[in-house]
């Protein structure tokens, strides 16, 4: 683990008046892989976006690999690959058409990027596929195409917002080796997710965010032991009040009867 | 040939003179043509359908109307002989009228609905670049409207007393300056806006500023009225000095403006594009009391229609593509409006012409602009959701349909316009004209709703359309006028003639109305793939 690519202070955001983002800090070192949590709503996505540079924050200061945000947005963009929750594409590009896109906005020399392309298409077993426009592409082929979009140009920092959508157990398989390998070369990778045992397996350290407030930060040993639970999913439960969720599947049943 | 010429075009374009005043303007010249070239892409493959400057057919369409509409006044100027300065200012304020409206409409487009933004919004792109890209296609629209508005009248000009010859160059230019100017300045306003407006009610401001343009065509006239008044009892009293510096400070104040404008628009686009996308009021959806709706169900198509009238009611002030652009009807509806109001002591039954004799028309032109864009919204892609519907209930949702526009823009009016004019012109002669006009009214909507497309807002806006609109809407005001005339001359001669048509008109529409909502329910059904299959996207969606 190495010097702090991202410095996230007493951060606020707000959507008009609805605050999302409460005086949220923390600081991301190189090399490390965190888990972002937290119940839909939390405001994981928002924060995702401030530190990509999409959003600017309401107050606070925020900064990545030593650029202060929203001003040097640009810099900061070049440094980062980004995987949105949404598979937001354009529909009547082929993948490859948008791999080169994205990889030429970055700068990336055109033998490298050709390279590169070639490379993570039949990583991805895409190769086939590569001609045919993304609005033919299943869920699961876009978010590769996703991936391998915001791998294209070497970002030191990596934001993955749900990567595992729509994937199959194979190319879910491949993705969480390959965020271990990404992290063992020294790229830092925020990780959004809901399905919390493979946050549990890959991540170093776990952010968890709750209407807006960062509850817990540790690595999931650490959460575990502080909160005397065996799991991160008991974690996770405990610290978000997900403990009604029985009552609220009981009610929903309750209301199909009717 | 024409491709060697492209490529020499295109060579020259992308040489190194270009990049470096892209460059002094701030603008990344590699980033700028590989958004170029995307944006074109885009366009070709259908993705871009709702930008006029990357349509080349609704845009030779609409210039050629241009085209012919403004050689006859030209000619028709020039027969007037006129003075070459008035002759040569009615032109230019022509054009920059026509421009103003297009080009705030097209950057609105651009820049308030920017759904590229999203996908674009994490890469290392400047807001300049962006903005500059996105812009461009307001300059193939000055190449293609400007000329169609002033070819004919330029060359014309000629034969009016004491035109030098170079008279069609000197207007030409003149005409693409003004049309420059009302580029920078739209791009300037929305610069302006972007600044100043909080990104999530920037949607909802541009689609003011359209209507102000639109409104303000319609009160230039009275304008004009006041203006010599205040020239003698302002500027006459001024010396000649000062008069000179108010104008330079006026010039100075614009362009200052205007370059500032340009400069806020560019500096952090990006940082506001995914606020701007997903803005929206933060004021919670009203519900209707539930005892209403079921009334409404009941009439009209149970459950189904009733989902029909709700989905309908709501989407109406939300969806931004359909209220852009039915919101340029409405300063011709408050000008008709206006127009009946000085009418009302005219009955239309007094043998004299009353302003009353157009109400039951304006339903047709209203119903025109409401039905050719009710089938086109922004959010297209939830279409999905009807296909799950189950066989049957299409044909249910188009009773809905009908439900909502004929109780909400037929019956509520009718109501209101007899609680007002029954005292005027006494209860008889009211309810008389009132059965009458909404019988034409929905004999209008019968018509019209063989316009609808599909389900409503589920299809991809198109520019093509749109920009024959106009067109459409001047040809029926002359099918409207001469059915006014008609009405006029030999339905409104006595009460009798006016009950008999009422009844003839009132059976056509009910009958009209039963044809076209078959017809609906089966487009629907087509549009949605149900039919022809053809809606692979739709169903893949559902696959995977």
């Amino acid at each position: 683990m190495g010097s702090c690519i991202v410095d996230f202070s007493q951060v606020v955001f707000s959507y008009g008046a609805a605050e999302v983002l409460h005086e949220i800090s923390f600081k991301l070192k190189r090399g490390e892989v965190i888990g972002l949590l937290g119940p839909n709503g939390a405001g994981k996505t928002t924060t995702l976006k401030i530190i990509a540079g999409v959003l600017a924050p309401g107050r606070g200061r925020v900064s990545v690999a030593g650029f202060p945000l929203p001003e040097q947005a640009i810099n900061v963009k070049q440094h980062i690959g980004y995987v949105p929750e949404a598979a937001v594409l354009f529909e009547s590009l082929t993948g490859q058409e948008f791999l080169e896109l994205s990889g030429r906005l970055h700068d990336v020399e055109e033998a490298v990027l050709q390279t590169r392309i070639e490379n993570i298409l039949e990583s991805f077993d895409l190769t086939s596929n590569r001609l045919r426009r993304l609005e033919s592409y299943s869920k699961g082929m876009r978010q590769k195409v996703l991936i391998a979009a915001a791998l294209l140009h070497n970002p030191d920092l990596i934001l993955l917002d749900e990567p595992l959508a729509g994937l199959d157990v194979n190319a879910g398989i491949m993705i969480k080796d390959l965020i271990a390998a990404l992290a063992a070369e020294g790229r830092t990778i925020v990780y959004s997710s809901h399905v919390l045992d493979v946050v549990e397996k890959v991540c170093h350290r776990v952010l968890i965010i709750h209407n807006g407030h960062l509850i817990a930060d540790g690595s999931a040993e650490h959460l575990k032991v502080k909160t005397h639970q065996s799991t991160l999913e008991e974690v996770f439960r405990k610290l978000t009040d997900s403990d009604r969720v029985d009552p609220a599947v009981a009610h929903i049943l309750s209301g199909l009867r009717t | 040939m024409k491709a060697m010429l492209n490529r020499l075009l295109r060579r020259i374009l992308r040489g190194p003179f270009t990049a470096r005043l892209l460059k002094a303007c701030g603008v990344n010249p590699v980033h700028y043509w590989l958004l170029v070239d995307l944006f074109g892409r885009l366009s070709e493959r259908n993705e871009f359908m709702t930008q006029l400057g990357r349509s080349g057919i609704a845009l030779k369409t609409m210039a050629w109307f241009y085209f012919v509409f403004l050689s006859a006044v030209g000619i028709i100027l020039v027969f007037a002989r006129l003075s070459l300065p008035f002759y040569f200012s009615i032109f230019l304020g022509i054009t920059a009228m026509f421009l103003l409206a297009l080009l705030i409409s097209e950057t609105n487009n651009s820049l308030v609905n920017p759904e590229d933004g999203l996908v674009l919004a994490h890469q290392p792109i400047d807001g300049a670049t962006y903005t500059a890209a996105k812009l461009s296609h307001l300059v193939r629209i000055l190449l293609y409207v400007v000329p169609a508005l002033n070819v004919v009248p330029a060359l014309a000009g000629l034969w009016l007393p004491g035109a030098p010859w170079f008279y069609p160059f000197l207007h030409m230019g003149a005409a693409f300056a003004v049309g420059l100017l009302m580029a920078l300045f739209s791009c300037a306003l929305f610069g302006w806006l972007i600044r100043f407006v909080p990104a999530p009610r920037l949607k909802t401001v541009g689609k003011w500023m359209e209507l102000i343009v639109w409104m303000s065509f319609i009160w230039l006239p009275q304008g004009f009225r006041f203006l010599p008044r205040i020239r003698s009892s302002v500027l006459l009293a001024m010396p000649g000095w000062l008069e000179v510096l108010l104008a330079v400070l006026a010039a100075v104040v614009i362009v200052a403006s205007v370059i500032m404008g340009l400069r806020s628009l560019s500096v952090d686009y990006m940082l506001r594009v995914s606020s701007i996308v997903h803005g929206s009021s933060s004021a919670p959806g009203r519900s209707r009391p539930p005892r209403k709706a079921s009334t409404v169900s009941g009439w009209f198509g149970g459950q189904p229609g009733r989902a029909a009238f709700k989905f309908i009611l709501q989407m109406m002030p939300r969806e931004w593509h359909f209220i852009r652009q039915v919101a340029a009807f409405v300063p011709l509806l408050i000008f008709i409006s206006i127009w009946m109001a000085q009418g009302v002591g005219v009955s239309p039954f007094s043998r004299h012409f009353s302003s009353w004799h157009v109400f039951p028309h304006i339903f047709g032109l209203m119903f025109y602009m409401i039905c050719s864009v009710i089938s086109y919204g922004n959010n297209y892609k939830g279409s999905w959701i009807f296909l799950l519907a189950p066989a049957g209930a299409l044909k249910r949702f188009a009773h809905g349909v009908f439900g909502l526009l004929w109780i909400g823009f037929v019956v509520v009016p009718h109501l209101i316009a007899f609680a007002f004019l029954a005292s005027l012109w006494g209860v008889g002669s009211t309810a008389v004209f009132i059965a009458y006009s909404l019988a034409v009214a929905s004999f209008y909507l019968g018509l019209t709703l063989r316009l609808i497309e599909g389900v409503p807002f589920t299809r991809q806006p198109q520019v093509s359309g749109n920009y024959m609109m106009l067109p459409m809407l001047l040809a029926a005001s002359v099918v409207i006028a001469g059915a006014v005339a008609l009405q006029y001359f030999f339905v409104f001669r006595s009460i009798l003639a006016v009950l008999a048509v009422t009844a003839v008109i009132g059976t056509a529409a009910w009958l009209l109305t039963r044809s076209s909502l078959r017809r609906l329910a089966e487009i629907m059904r087509f549009t949605l793939g149900l039919v022809s299959g053809e809606s692979k996207f739709l169903y893949q969606e559902i696959i995977t």
